[in-house]
């Protein structure tokens, strides 16, 4: 506890002396947490819409107008037999045009303009969760494309799937990205953690010479990227509230369309605590670079 | 205490420092190292510090072979040496205080510890009444006073000095050598490397006289 004690108060002591020479490093480590806080943020609310699309997915058969009572029958006993299907429900072609005009009233004046009903009878079907683990779920909908008397078939999470690829393919380049950033923050940090050393040699020399274990000489080095991280990554969450207060303001009702109707959110505090704690580490791996020499 | 045995120290494989140096220093001891620049004094001392190995021999120090120390021997080999250097080595940004008790601070001393025995030692070398000042506030006697001051923070047995005059007038760097006479007075031994021959004369204790990295003179 006492090297821990000793290794803040120095390593704060430090990086208040070498104000000028601090900023450097703190800035370098706030570039590369904003930008990784910025991708957080915007993949946290896209994972937030992707979810609840996911959850109200829909596996639906449209019927061809002239789809015989035989080819439901026979789309009807596929289904059953699947063990994919957890659940099936009919619907015919006047309940879809009802409850278009219920859904969209302001539209319904349309369908009477028409002459006609244009809405296909569909059957809806609820499929197992396992049903996309396993791929039985697109097996079934390729099998059920086929069979006669279907006209289509729409199955969400197939292209919900396929967002959710993008999504992490943007999380990844935000990543790499920012561990990219994080890299050359690392040796800002041991940069300027040098420079102090420097400035502190004969302290090292005598801390040596006494006997101090390299532990005890390195720790304040350490904690000072510490420090320096934290402060980084604490200051570039600043910067990123402040960019999503900015934008809610501006398009705060552009986002929420786009989030199909739900608030954007700011990071919560277990992904902002990962953020400073990530900023701390590069911090600490900036210093333990700068002194690995150092007691040995 | 001390028991260098053939000890050789060679720079770039073919320049030796050392060359074949045998000496035996007594617990308790008082010794002068002198000679010309370049006789090998300091040499012989960053191999007592450890902070280089000998080429050829051995040297031991209180029962420790420095010559294959381990990293955590040395660290525990060193809490045992005191040592003062002709530039003092003093922390610029901390006080007198602060330069003494940082000893024990570092090795992981109590505080309460700490301050008492910096407080003694600041004592010891008639400085406490400037334990609040710093460095640049002192002269250079009162600095080197100070750096006595912190070699003895961990009771050392044994007092390494490179120099410790250099830097100062006959007059403080004969209260200097007082002070580390006192020193051996209370059974610590000290080894002082220094090219004032007078000052040897004036303090008469034994000397060793180097040349060339051999030892060319016992008096």
């Amino acid at each position: 506890m006492r090297a821990i004690d000793y290794a803040l108060r120095h390593g704060w002591a430090s990086l208040v002396r070498g104000k000028g020479s601090t900023v450097f490093a703190v800035l370098a480590i706030a570039l590369a947490s904003s930008v990784l806080g910025a991708v957080a943020l915007v993949t946290f609310n896209a994972d937030r819409v992707l979810a609840r699309w996911w959850e109200s997915a829909e596996f639906s058969v449209y019927l061809r107008d002239d789809a015989t009572s035989e080819q439901r029958g026979m789309l009807e006993t596929l289904l059953d037999q699947s063990n994919a299907v957890g659940g099936r429900e009919y619907v015919s072609k006047d309940q879809a045009l009802a409850r278009f005009r219920r859904e969209f009233a302001e539209l319904a004046s349309m369908t009477a303009e028409l002459g006609g009903n244009p809405f296909p009878a569909s059957l809806e079907v609820r499929l197992l969760d396992r049903a996309d683990e396993t791929g039985a779920g697109e097996s079934l909908l390729r099998r059920v494309a086929t069979l006669p008397g279907v006209a289509d078939v729409r199955y969400d999470r197939v292209w919900l799937a396929r967002v959710g690829q993008g999504l992490e393919a943007l999380r990844r380049v935000g990543l790499a990205l920012a561990l990219l950033l994080g890299l050359a923050a690392a040796v800002t940090v041991a940069s300027v953690v040098r420079l102090g050393m420097h400035a502190r040699k004969d302290e090292i020399e005598i801390m040596e010479l006494v006997g101090a274990s390299a532990a005890f000489i390195r720790g304040p080095f350490i904690a000072e990227g510490l420090l320096q991280g934290g402060i980084g990554a604490l200051a570039s969450l600043v910067v990123v509230f402040a960019g999503y207060r900015i934008g809610v303001a501006l398009w705060g009702m552009d986002l929420s369309l786009a989030l199909d109707g739900m608030a954007p959110r700011f990071l919560p505090v277990s992904l902002g605590a990962a953020l400073v704690a990530g900023g701390m580490l590069v911090g600490s791996l900036g210093g333990l670079i700068a002194s690995r020499r150092v007691g040995s | 205490m001390i028991e260098a045995k053939n000890l050789s120290k060679l720079y770039d494989r073919s320049v030796y420092a050392l060359r074949d140096l045998s000496l035996s220093v007594e617990k308790g001891e008082f010794v002068f190292l002198t000679g010309p620049s370049g006789a090998g004094k300091s040499t012989f001392l960053r191999l007592l510090l450890v902070k280089e190995r000998a080429s050829e021999g051995e040297i031991l120090v209180n029962g420790h072979n420095l010559t294959t120390l381990s990293r955590s021997e040395v660290q525990e080999y060193r809490r045992g040496v005191g040592f003062v250097f002709q530039d003092f080595k003093l922390i610029p940004a901390r006080t007198v205080f602060e330069n003494v008790s940082f000893v024990s601070e570092v090795l992981g001393v109590a505080p309460s510890q700490q301050r008492r025995r910096a407080f003694q030692v600041l004592k010891w070398v008639g400085l406490q009444h400037r334990m609040n000042a710093y460095p640049r506030e002192l002269s250079g006697g009162e600095q080197q006073r100070i750096a006595i001051a912190r070699a003895l923070m961990n009771d050392p047995p044994l007092v390494i000095a490179d120099e410790p005059t250099g830097n100062l007038d006959p007059d403080l760097s004969l209260e200097i050598m007082n002070l580390l006479r006192e020193v051996n007075a209370g059974g610590t031994t000290v080894l002082v490397a220094t090219h004032d021959r007078e000052l040897i004369r004036l303090v008469d204790r034994r000397s060793v006289t180097l040349d060339h990295g051999r030892i060319v003179e016992m008096s």
